[in-house]
């Protein structure tokens, strides 16, 4: 295919004909390849990363910031971003503990619990978005330090301890069929996203909200009610990544999973969806939070230091959103 | 090159009198992809000519005016600017050439006042090297009374109507050496009186001898303004010819080619107004479908309206007047403080698009690029988004309905596209606007409203768009349209209603008015009225 495509043009045309196929943002090949490069790098770096005990390993330690991706995925297509989302996390582990401790030790509760903390906190930054129209920048940076603080305030900064087995099993130390459930929860949601992004009416609102507001409200789309909803969305998402954390600790503490956001963020932006809106696939989120994942794991492995880590995987997100503008 | 010494350019250009050729395009050529768009093309501009370039939309315009402006460059041809051959690779070295473009889509800083966004980079400084607000003034005055524009230099740009915010545009346009200026379809906005402010500024920069190449839809202005034309079809130069040896009919005939029959009637020339009855004839008998009572609201002051069954219905009136803001408020755009509107008789109630959109009520915006459509996504994602609804079972997304609906729309509006997939983006000026209808039918709105339907499409196209408004009317649906083209009301309409400041003034039967200019007297009469009454 890509031979006869060659064939038929000039060879200086050639090259920019690829690299625009590559770097255009409907299909994300060029995360494809650099997913692919990764994988040898690190494989031929270290004799233990190509493996399928390190790659469910990468699934877990992945699972927050992938199944918060998806969320984040809906937000920033509609055009807005969510820098909360960790804050949101802390809280909505504590709401869920507390719940199991005060009211009735059922993991049930605790889950309903965790999950609907997360949904009012993305309903109250969707309703100030889109309500007070106050850029989603501010109200989500103000979330950020308003979450945190009430986590801390409500136990005096004190962890808070879950002793429910069927938590701990259901939501982070359990198997199923081989598989750890962290990676379960993580697949289940991207098909979930999947299909809500790509194959429902709502995703055509999502699309529609962020391709051009004004243009989705003048066709009847009610464009604060899907900004909302992707707002409630992430929220509610960040709730469940809670459960993950706490059920694998044991504990829901109020000063974790700090600049988780920008691991989030950079999933989805590394996964080509445009912050300007409009623009961006599930299937490139949950690429970009593999590579995200795959180069902690992998830096790790070959003994990079931690500080150099954090450059490189700044440099990484740079130059990947370099490449995608153009 | 100092503006003085530009001055005595000029000036020595215009002692050669008119036969100078300030800029030649010879064979200019242009591929995308496996697209010709220009096979090569000719133009010459003599100084202090006007040069009117037209054309269908997707002729090569467009790309022939981005070629010489240096915004693309050609495959094959070449530009000679007074004698000298030029290849331009950025917008900057064509401006250095001499040309100027001003286009569409204007490029001034709202937030600042007309003198600082004349004057933009090259601002008079004081000894500390601070910008001499005085100077700056005063220069600025002192251009915009040399060519005579109406404009406060202090004013604030975004507190201007569109149409002053165009006029400052061309004014920036002008300063500095400019020898050859192109105007981009520059009255697509603009109401006749402010039309002969433009005519009037143009005709003083051609006898400065700057040569002048004048893009337009509006084939009335050619006469009016130009001293020659030339003609594109399909990316060929189709004629060139002396203003003064053409007349309307042969100029549309060379406009759209040989394949159009039929196409001479109503769009250009005026003899067609004498013909009554556009719709279905429409009698005063036919019930109302829809009528506004005492409206008001933050830009309306107790607006009186009345459709009725099968009746196109314009709404005239200057920039302002609050034509656009009654289509708005019907399709709930604004809220309503006070009065009533009723369809078939009841009282109702509509407070945003999607319960006009359920009531059976259709706005095709002025603004299509920003109102109308999202450029990013294809003709199938665009037409679905009215419909939503409609297309969805149990939550999902029904992708093969809308792909057959959006193909039935393509094919009732001829909508020229190689497949419901390609992105609104890559469709020319007339099949976007098509694709706007488009969104609203089948199934045929109750009532459609249409706000300056045919801004910047060309005279086939409209006539196809004018076409699918009638046969709208035929199947017995009401048509509101507001339209600052005059001409265009009157080939359309029924009745027409005159707004002015927020209400509507009157209300005429077409029938009874004899032409373009009487509709213009009442526009300001209407005026001169509505300010006795406030």
């Amino acid at each position: 295919m890509s031979q006869t495509l060659t064939s038929t043009m000039p060879p200086e045309n050639g090259f920019k004909r690829a690299s625009t196929v590559l770097l255009s943002g409907d299909r994300p090949y060029l995360l494809y390849i650099a997913f692919a490069l990764l994988l040898v790098v690190f494989s031929a770096a270290s004799p233990v990363f190509f493996s399928v005990d390190n790659f469910l390993n990468i699934g877990r330690q992945t699972a927050l910031v992938s199944i918060i991706a998806v969320g984040m995925t809906f937000v920033i297509v509609t055009g807005q971003i969510d820098l909360s989302v960790a804050s949101t996390l802390a809280l909505s582990g504590m709401t869920a503990a507390l719940a199991m401790q005060h009211i009735s030790n059922n993991w049930v509760l605790g889950a309903v619990v965790g999950i609907a903390t997360g949904g009012i906190v993305g309903l109250i930054n969707g309703t100030l978005t889109t309500h007070l129209a106050i850029p989603s920048f501010l109200v989500t940076l103000g979330m950020l330090g308003i979450a945190r603080g009430i986590a801390l305030i409500v136990t005096d900064t004190k962890p808070v301890l879950i002793t429910n087995q069927e938590y701990w099993d259901v939501f982070g130390e359990g198997y199923f069929a081989g598989v750890p459930v962290p990676v379960l929860w993580t697949v289940l949601i991207f098909a979930i996203g999947a299909v809500l992004l790509h194959g429902s009416t709502f995703g055509r609102r999502v699309y529609a909200t962020g391709g051009n507001a004004s243009a989705a409200r003048y066709s009847g789309i009610n464009v604060k009610r899907t900004t909302t909803i992707s707002f409630v969305l992430t929220g509610a998402l960040a709730g469940l990544a809670a459960l993950v954390l706490t059920a694998r600790s044991h504990a829901a503490r109020p000063d974790v999973a700090q600049g988780l956001e920008l691991d989030v963020i950079a999933a989805v932006i590394l996964g080509g969806s445009s912050l300007f809106g409009g623009r961006g696939l599930i299937v490139g989120t949950l690429l970009g939070s593999l590579i995200i994942g795959v180069l902690n794991n992998g830096l790790v492995l070959t003994g990079v230091s931690s500080a150099l880590q954090v450059v490189i995987k700044g440099v990484i997100i740079i130059a990947a959103v370099a490449f995608s503008k153009k | 090159m100092t503006l003085e010494a530009g001055h005595n350019h000029v000036g020595a250009v215009a002692v050669k009198g008119r036969d100078e050729t300030l800029i030649k395009v010879t064979q200019v050529s242009k591929k995308f992809g496996g697209v010709h768009a220009l096979k090569g093309i000719d133009l010459e501009v003599n100084a202090g000519e006007v040069n009117a370039l037209l054309g269908e939309n997707g002729a090569g315009k467009s790309t022939l005016i981005k070629i010489i402006a240096g915004a693309m460059t050609a495959d094959g041809g070449s530009i000679e600017i007074a004698g000298r051959e030029h290849s331009f690779k950025s917008p900057a070295e064509s401006r250095a050439a001499g040309l100027a473009v001003v286009y569409q889509e204007l490029s001034l800083i709202p937030s600042l006042s007309v003198a600082a966004n004349l004057f933009l980079g090259r601002e008079p400084r004081n000894r500390l090297g601070l910008v001499n607000r005085r100077k700056l003034l005063r220069d600025a005055d002192e251009f915009l009374d040399s060519y005579g524009f109406p404009l406060d230099s202090k004013a604030r740009v975004s507190d201007l109507p569109f149409a002053y915010r165009q006029m400052t545009e061309i004014s920036k346009a002008l300063i500095g050496d400019v020898r050859v200026l192109v105007l981009d379809e520059p009255t697509s906005a603009l109401t006749s009186g402010e039309e002969e402010i433009l005519f009037s500024a143009v005709e003083r920069v051609t006898a400065r001898g700057v040569g002048v190449i004048y893009v337009t839809h509006r084939l009335k202005e050619v006469f009016r303004i130009s001293h020659r034309v030339t003609i594109l079809r399909d990316g060929r130069n189709a004629a060139t010819m002396l203003t003064k040896d053409v007349d309307m009919d042969k100029l549309v005939a060379e406009i759209v080619g040989p394949n159009h029959n039929g196409l001479k009637t109503a769009v250009a020339s005026d003899n067609t107004l004498s013909q009554p009855g556009h719709g279905n004839g429409v009698s005063s008998s036919s019930s109302p479908i829809f009528q506004l009572k005492a409206v008001s609201n933050d830009r309306l002051r107790g607006v009186d309206l009345e459709v009725r069954e099968g009746e196109i219905h314009g709404l005239a009136g200057s920039i302002g007047s609050g034509r656009t803001e009654i289509l708005e408020t019907v399709f709930g755009l604004r809220k309503i403080k006070a009065g009533t509107m009723s369809m078939d008789g009841k009282e109702v109630s509509i407070k945003s698009p999607y319960e006009a959109i359920a009531k059976g009520i259709a706005l095709a915006p002025e603004d299509r690029h920003e109102e109308g459509l999202i450029l990013d996504q294809t003709i199938e994602q665009n037409l679905a988004l009215p419909r939503l609804k409609g297309l969805t079972r149990y939550g999902w997304f029904l992708r093969k309905a809308s792909k057959a609906q959006a193909n039935l729309a393509m094919q009732t509006l001829s909508v020229k596209a190689p497949a419901s997939s390609v992105r609104v983006k890559n469709l020319s000026g007339g099949n976007q606007q098509k694709v706007v209808f488009a969104k609203w039918f089948p199934p045929v709105p109750k009532l459609l409203l249409l706000d300056e339907p045919t801004v910047g499409v060309d005279v086939g196209a409209r006539e196809e768009i004018y076409g699918v408004v009638r046969d709208i009317a035929r199947s017995g649906s009401a048509v509101l349209v507001a339209s600052s083209d005059l001409l265009e009301l009157m080939i359309l309409c029924d009745r027409i209603s005159i707004v002015a400041d927020g209400r509507v003034v009157t209300t005429v039967n077409r029938s009874e008015l004899i032409g373009e200019e009487e509709l213009h007297r009442l526009i300001q009469q209407s005026h001169s009225f509505s300010k006795e009454l406030s």
